[in-house]
């Protein structure tokens, strides 16, 4: 797994746009200053959270909506296999503990007669201590719910590696 | 008549011409790499059907930009009459939670701009006509 890592970012979507076409290239950074979800909506990025893009292998439309909502299984799956608690898909893109926003997924593609370059774009409220108050009600963090930190690294691996393994077990 | 060369540039795109006499009644003209053969007519009963011996149609039609799938018209980059490279960036198409920069193919100019924002799209839609 070939992960780039970055320290602050505008956002991991945007970066990973300008790269080659490089399937799985997975492009992560500890902080992002314009990070953002549909329409531009601004995604709280602090240093803590997990925010990261991965350039998808050559694929339809189609199929790439099919891995926006298998990501967002994959995320409640890791949640729920490494921690105590009950994550909620709101499909095709969200994940939610206890009505709250923990995961966003933004899946990004150019399109010509054909589709050039995809990306998905991942992030996690993972260890988040507080959020503004305007967000309070909507959104958690993974160390909110668990009241102890959790490791960045491992969960990116995790769903990632399951990310493949699932794409592998659908296209067969 | 003599064999020529030569190259004609149709609506920016650069067309190798070359005709060859053959023999009395025969002409070989070599277009883009297809061949076609005239023969005089009045001695010459097969005539070759007409479509065989145009230019290329696709080259000439007005060109599109269709939707690649239904979706959301979130913004439109580019204006009517506006002279656009390939690779433009033209619409974003939210479908699915999920946003798609839709890109010329082509370079050329926006003739319509056959869309709003907002505008709820289905596959296969013309979204942008060029010229």
């Amino acid at each position: 797994m070939k992960i780039e890592k970055h320290k602050k970012v505008t956002s991991t979507n945007i970066l990973a746009k300008e790269k080659k076409h490089e399937p799985w290239l997975v492009i992560w950074a500890e902080e992002q200053t314009a990070g953002h979800g549909r329409k531009k909506d601004f995604w709280f990025s602090p240093k803590g959270g997990l925010y990261f893009s991965i350039i998808l292998p050559k694929s339809t439309l189609e199929d790439i909506q099919i891995l926006t909502i298998l990501a967002s299984f994959v995320v409640a799956k890791v949640i729920k296999e490494n921690f105590d608690l009950e994550p909620f898909i709101k499909l095709p893109n969200d994940v939610y503990i206890n009505q709250k926003k923990v995961a966003g997924i933004l899946t990004e593609a150019v399109v010509g007669s054909e589709v050039r370059f995809s990306i998905m774009g991942i992030g996690l409220n993972t260890n988040i201590n507080s959020f503004p108050e305007r967000l309070e009600n909507t959104a958690t963090s993974l160390k909110m719910e668990l009241g102890k930190e959790v490791d960045n690294r491992t969960i990116i691996n995790q769903i990632v590696g399951e990310l493949k393994t699932q794409l592998k077990i659908i296209s067969e | 008549m003599k064999e020529r060369k030569f190259k004609l540039n149709i609506r920016d795109k650069e067309y190798e011409v070359e005709i060859k006499p053959e023999g009395k009644d025969l002409v070989k003209i070599r277009v883009a790499g297809e061949e076609f053969d005239f023969r005089k007519a009045s001695r010459q009963k097969q005539n070759l059907p007409l479509a065989k011996a145009s230019l290329p149609k696709k080259s000439f039609s007005e060109k599109k930009i269709i939707a690649p799938i239904s979706g959301t018209v979130s913004e439109i980059f580019v204006a009517e009459g506006e002279q656009i490279e390939k690779d433009k960036k033209v619409i974003l198409l939210s479908a699915m939670k999920m946003e798609n920069e839709i890109v010329a193919d082509f370079k050329g100019r926006v003739r319509k701009i056959r869309v709003e924002k907002e505008q709820n799209v289905k596959e296969g839609e013309v979204l942008i006509t060029m010229e």
